[in-house]
């Protein structure tokens, strides 16, 4: 499976790529996107299995480009990991077609938790 | 009967919270400490030790714009930063930092902190992206939670600050003389 990972911060970026591993899904081809727009430019350009997108960043958020997905028909599975975790950008969330969001700080057992039926 | 409005009851629905009535060192502590492990690694969290801030530092910040405004904000030893930065990093750590991993890296850090302080404060409230430089001026220090902790030995320090001045005191204007000029 090919996994696109999307957050303005080259750092969050690792973290979440180490997590993957650690959390045992070592095998999977990882695509990294810098901003929205980025993710959303890759989900057409590289096809991806799965989004796993931070919600605020420059250029375009996470959601936007989550809209932009549903809206241009695209049902690709995608999952927030954001440092908001609140019911209400949970809410949000969920309504707007994200399968799960990963509140920051995370470990390998929340990922695993969400992950398990997609990539297992 | 009539009665005179003083403005009180106004004055008091329309003041603004300060952030000591919203949050705790505890649990400003609590946040720092949990995101400490997850992003730097169980073996080095942060201990609640009081440290000297060296002359040299560098903050990191998120603004958070809602019923309470201002900002959350990590300030270190430029050098405790690179160190940060490079414990984030892990393998992927180029050998020669450049300003720029180290504002990705130290913002990263107060963005995970700052959207946590933001989740415990009330809502709706918006997150602003991670900024680094020179920490956000304090105008209002009743309007500060602060924290100062130990990593590796060094000082840093967790400060939830208002950005804005404070009110003016409310005038009592029918216990203050005039005075004819």
């Amino acid at each position: 499976m090919k996994i696109l990972v999307a957050d303005d911060s080259r750092a969050m970026r690792q973290i979440v790529i180490r997590t993957l591993r650690q959390a045992g899904y070592d095998d999977h081809d990882i695509v990294e996107a810098e901003d929205g727009a980025d993710a959303l430019s890759k989900v057409s350009s590289e096809q991806p299995d799965l989004v796993l997108s931070d919600w605020n960043m420059p250029n375009m958020t996470g959601f936007e480009c989550l809209q932009a997905m549903r809206s241009a028909g695209s049902v690709v599975p995608f999952g927030f990991v954001t440092s908001e975790g609140s019911p209400e950008m949970r809410e949000k969330a969920a309504s707007a077609g994200a399968m799960f969001l990963i509140a920051k700080p995370f470990t390998e057992d929340t990922f695993r938790e969400h992950l398990d039926g997609m990539l297992a | 009967m009539s009665t005179t409005d003083t403005g009180e009851r106004r004055r008091s629905s329309d003041a603004r919270p300060v952030i000591t009535d919203l949050i705790d060192e505890a649990t400003v502590q609590s946040i720092g400490e949990e995101a400490w492990v997850a992003l730097v690694g169980e073996e080095e969290p942060l201990v609640p030790l009081l440290g000297k801030l060296p002359d040299d530092v560098l903050s990191s910040w998120v603004d958070v714009v809602g019923p309470w405004i201002g900002s959350v904000v990590l300030t270190t030893g430029r050098q405790t930063a690179a160190e940060l930065t490079r414990a984030l990093l892990g393998d992927s750590a180029p050998e020669l930092l450049d300003h720029e991993d180290v504002a990705d890296a130290f913002g990263e850090i107060a963005n995970v902190v700052g959207g946590n302080v933001k989740a415990a404060l009330p809502g709706p409230s918006a997150l602003g992206l991670p900024e680094v430089g020179d920490a956000p001026v304090v105008r209002n220090p009743a309007d500060v939670c602060r924290v100062e902790v130990l990593w590796r030995g060094q000082a840093l320090a967790i400060s939830v600050q208002g950005a804005l001045p404070p009110l003016p005191v409310p005038s009592h204007p029918h216990h203050e003389k005039e005075v004819s000029l």
